[in-house]
């Protein structure tokens, strides 16, 4: 086998501009797999970040009803206990308590209806970045209980800005009856998705648990993992520790199965971009290899002549088919390696972006896998020596005699 | 015919026909014939006259429409294609009218690939080569690559790369067509040297006045059959 491997070594340099040509085509083909995917990865990183982070968090506890009916009487059975037994967790680094009801608000010149959010100011700052997204004002520094802090679009509806006078109107959990309060927008915060701008306003807990009288019962806790990698986990043991009693706890991919959806249709794009760069692999490699056949055919109808096996051929032919893959991964990986990882440091920008219902918030950088330097160089260099295949057959089965015609 | 081991080669009735453009064309008509063992010999005859679809066929490089041909006993219609890889490389050494080197393999490395196929041990490969480039006047050049050789260089790797694997029958296509009259002389006298020490049977096949002179035995194709069979004392 080392005579076929050596010969095949050889043989590929002997045509140096042919094999240059090629093993760059191919290799290129490599990197742009290996960036594309590597972007990708990236990209999903950033909008389940996005996702995540903005307000969502990684994981959410609620009662099992709540998320279908949306009715605020499914509060959390046994907040407290839970809230206690989170603080233990050595996986979570914050989580944070939150009323949620749909209601009206209404100021001196419109009115609109929206999602009203009670929340504890300082924990919620550990989790999510509704803080951050404050653009005037700011998110509750006063500890006044009448602050209301709005979307900007939201203040574009009702005309108003910061320190003008809006009315709440919600319907009490259990009686269903009509509670109204009067706040003032202490902030305007801007997150970029219409959905949350326009529609989501943000209270104290404690007003908003007065107001649907729930005193002490919340609908939701939003949780924040030390790593996202544990949202990820289906076999985490948090998952039924917290899903009992009523309650139900459930990952981002759960809340978010949209996402989830858009993030296996990307790994179908992943599949159809390999498919269509091992199509430009299959052409550069048959037709360097055919090349190369038509070119040696006297050569390999002597190595038959003198007693090769039709099996040598083919053994020769799938080398060289090996030898210009490993030369190929070479060039791949080496650009690969260059270009994306110059795009891992300065990043690629789409801030801005929406996409499948989520704002690309951040820079997205590549985010580069050992998997992708070995598992796609594998797989190049098995499907290069399938492809080989095809020559290799069409020289094992040749004429011996009409290879050799010009000379016995 | 019933084989004869004395016969390295036997051939009976031995036809060939191909198609081209819907043609058909009789290159070799009924040819019989027997080399033996240890013959020098040359098959000579005008372009078109079947001299390289016969050795083809005896050589197993190709088949025959119809006839039997047996080489040291076997019959070669009856052989799978990869006894007949086996047995060119164990009983044919081939010498061509290019050369026909490995051009990516040094001298030593296109001497010994028959050896390598046959599975021999390195030291007793590298010892053969050396002894047979010794023999070819080669000594000294087994680290060098054939495009950096003359033609007449190259004619002498290809000899030793015919004869090293000490096969019973060498077949050499216009041997010294491309060699100068002097280089062409010095590598026939090797050949009947190596046929004289070792018994191989050579078989040349040509139009070189000279090769005639050197061969002993002379068979002249005509039409795809043989018109003239002449042994010299």
């Amino acid at each position: 086998m080392w005579l076929y491997i050596k010969l095949a070594w050889r043989n590929i340099f002997r045509n140096k501009r042919r094999t240059v040509i090629a093993s760059t085509a191919i290799g290129i083909a490599l990197a742009c797999l290996l960036f594309f995917d590597s972007f990708i990865i990236g990209l999903e990183h950033n909008m389940i970040a996005s996702a995540t982070s903005s307000f969502l968090g990684h994981a959410q506890i609620h009662r099992q009803e709540f998320r279908h009916t949306q009715e605020p009487a499914y509060t959390i059975n046994n907040p407290d206990q839970i809230m206690q037994s989170l603080k233990q967790e050595t996986i979570v680094e914050a989580y944070t308590p939150r009323t949620l009801s749909i209601g009206m608000i209404t100021s001196a010149a419109n009115l609109n209806s929206v999602l009203i959010v009670g929340v504890d100011p300082q924990a919620e700052k550990a989790v999510s970045k509704v803080d951050d997204a404050v653009r005037k004002g700011d998110f509750f520094k006063g500890q006044k209980p009448q602050d209301i802090v709005i979307g900007s679009e939201l203040a574009e509806i009702l005309e108003v800005s910061l320190g003008e006078r809006v009315v709440l109107t919600l319907a009490q959990a259990e009686s269903g009856d009509l509670s109204q309060d009067m706040f003032r927008v202490s902030g305007i915060y801007h997150f970029g998705v219409r959905e949350m701008d326009s529609g989501m306003v943000f209270i104290h807990i404690k007003k908003a648990q007065d107001m649907l009288n729930i005193s002490g019962q919340v609908h939701e806790i939003a949780i924040k993992f030390k790593s996202l990698q544990y949202a990820s986990d289906d076999n985490l043991a948090f998952w039924s520790k917290y899903s009992h009693n009523g309650n139900e706890a459930l990952s981002w991919g759960e809340l978010l199965p949209d996402l989830k959806g858009v993030f296996e249709m990307t790994g179908v794009f992943r599949s159809v971009m390999s498919l269509l760069l091992m199509f430009v692999v299959i052409f550069g490699i048959v037709n360097t290899l055919f090349m190369s056949l038509y070119e040696r055919m006297f050569e390999l109808g002597v190595l038959r002549a003198v007693g090769t096996r039709p099996w040598g051929v083919m053994k020769l032919m799938i080398c060289e088919s090996g030898a210009l893959a490993v030369l190929s991964i070479a060039v791949g990986l080496f650009l690969g390696l260059i270009i994306t990882g110059l795009f891992t440091i300065t990043g690629i920008d789409y801030r801005g972006i929406e996409f499948a219902g989520s704002v690309i918030q951040e820079v997205v950088f590549p985010v580069m896998k050992p998997f992708q330097f070995i598992i796609y160089p594998i797989g190049l260099l098995l499907f290069m020596v399938l492809v080989g295949l095809y020559p290799a057959v069409v020289a094992a089965r040749m004429s011996i005699a009409d290879a050799i015609r010009k000379s016995l | 015919m019933k084989e004869n081991t004395k016969h390295i080669i036997a051939t009976k009735d031995l036809r060939k026909i191909y198609k081209e453009d819907g043609l058909e064309v009789e290159a070799v008509r009924g040819v019989d014939l027997t080399i033996e063992s240890g013959e020098f010999s040359a098959i000579v005859g005008p372009s078109g006259s079947g001299k390289t679809t016969f050795l083809n066929i005896i050589s197993g490089l190709d088949t025959p429409s119809s006839g039997d041909v047996w080489l040291k006993g076997r019959l070669l219609t009856r052989l799978s294609g990869n006894e007949l890889s086996d047995l060119r490389r164990d009983n044919i050494g081939f010498i061509f009218q290019a050369y026909n080197l490995i051009p990516v393999l040094t001298v030593e490395e296109n001497v010994e690939y028959v050896m390598m196929l046959q599975g021999l041990p390195k030291h007793e490969r590298h010892q053969r080569v050396l002894n047979i480039l010794k023999q070819v006047g080669l000594k000294g050049m087994e680290k060098r690559f054939p495009p950096k050789l003359s033609g007449g260089q190259q004619q002498r790797v290809a000899i030793a790369r015919a004869m090293v694997s000490r096969p019973a029958l060498i077949l050499a296509d216009e041997p010294t067509a491309n060699l100068d009259s002097k280089t062409g002389t010095a590598l026939l006298q090797i050949m009947h040297d190596l046929n004289g020490d070792t018994g191989m049977t050579f078989l040349f096949s040509t139009h070189d006045p000279m090769v005639m002179a050197w061969a002993k035995r002379i068979i002249t194709l005509k039409d795809g059959r043989i018109a003239k069979d002449d042994k010299k004392n």
